[in-house]
């Protein structure tokens, strides 16, 4: 078995394809159409292009307890999953100037730096860089 | 407060208190990062960071949650397949990331990779032609 995929619930395909490509910088790696407008969308990070994929998919419209699920993960401040960088502080500096929103910003904890935004599409992200 | 800030501040304070703790397995893998292509062990990382090796060994363990050479070998296996998408041969490879023995470099990589590093190279090739707009070949 092999990890190829990961799934992350977005609440609007379009608007998360947006924000993970031209804020994030991921590049759309397969977008298959599906019916009533859904779509296999995947996107994928710049430097690692073969790398895994990450899954847009848009169950919370469609799946109530996965709407529920993201909900109160969100609520909490909990991130839905995370994302490893270089600099923690240099991409929060690159984000904040894209208008994106955190809820804590560059702490160092132990051996790693984390720092939590808001995905726009229902999900709180954390980036780490490691110390 | 989030539920998630309170969580960071109690991991913290339980967990990551010891700041010289932090600062000696940090430094230890700077250490790595800057020179995987030199012959290391734990004697010597114990000694640049003056400690016991031992010591070093549980503290590294604790808070990366794996041991220096494991760290060590993993940091070469990424190395050397940058190397490998690059074009450098197998042997060439080998020694620069700070490996002695070839057969026992394409070993090691095999079972980490899960391809030996030519088949991994010769992928990478297939797979850069492919996005080129050039036939893949595939056997």
């Amino acid at each position: 078995m092999k990890v190829k995929i990961i799934s992350l619930p977005v609440q609007d395909q379009e608007k998360a394809l947006k924000f993970y490509t031209e804020k994030l910088g991921f590049i759309k790696k397969i977008d298959v159409p599906l019916s009533e407008g859904n779509r296999w969308l995947t996107v994928v990070s710049k430097e690692e292009q073969d790398g895994p994929e990450v899954l847009l998919e848009p169950s919370p419209i469609h799946f109530a307890p996965s709407k529920v699920y993201q909900k109160a993960l969100f609520d909490a401040g909990i991130p839905y999953t995370q994302f490893n960088v270089e600099d923690v502080q240099q991409e929060y500096d690159r984000l904040l100037k894209l208008g994106v929103a955190f809820s804590i910003k560059p702490t160092a904890m132990g051996t790693v730096k984390i720092a939590v935004f808001n995905d726009t599409c229902g999900n709180n992200i954390q980036m780490v860089e490691m110390l | 407060m989030t539920f998630y800030q309170q969580e960071i501040n109690r991991i913290k304070s339980t967990c990551y208190s010891n700041q010289g703790q932090i600062e000696t397995v940090v430094g230890t893998r700077h250490y790595i990062n800057n020179h995987f292509d030199k012959e290391m062990n734990l004697n010597l990382l114990s000694h640049i960071r003056f400690t016991s090796k031992f010591h070093l060994l549980r503290l590294f363990k604790k808070y990366y949650g794996l041991t220096p050479i494991q760290y060590l070998t993993d940091k070469r296996i990424e190395k050397a397949k940058e190397h490998l998408k690059q074009g450098m041969t197998v042997t060439e490879t080998c020694f620069d990331v700070g490996f002695e023995c070839p057969s026992s470099f394409s070993t090691l990589f095999r079972s980490r990779v899960g391809r030996s590093p030519i088949q991994f190279q010769k992928e990478q090739f297939s797979q850069s032609r492919g996005n080129d707009g050039f036939t893949t070949l595939k056997h």
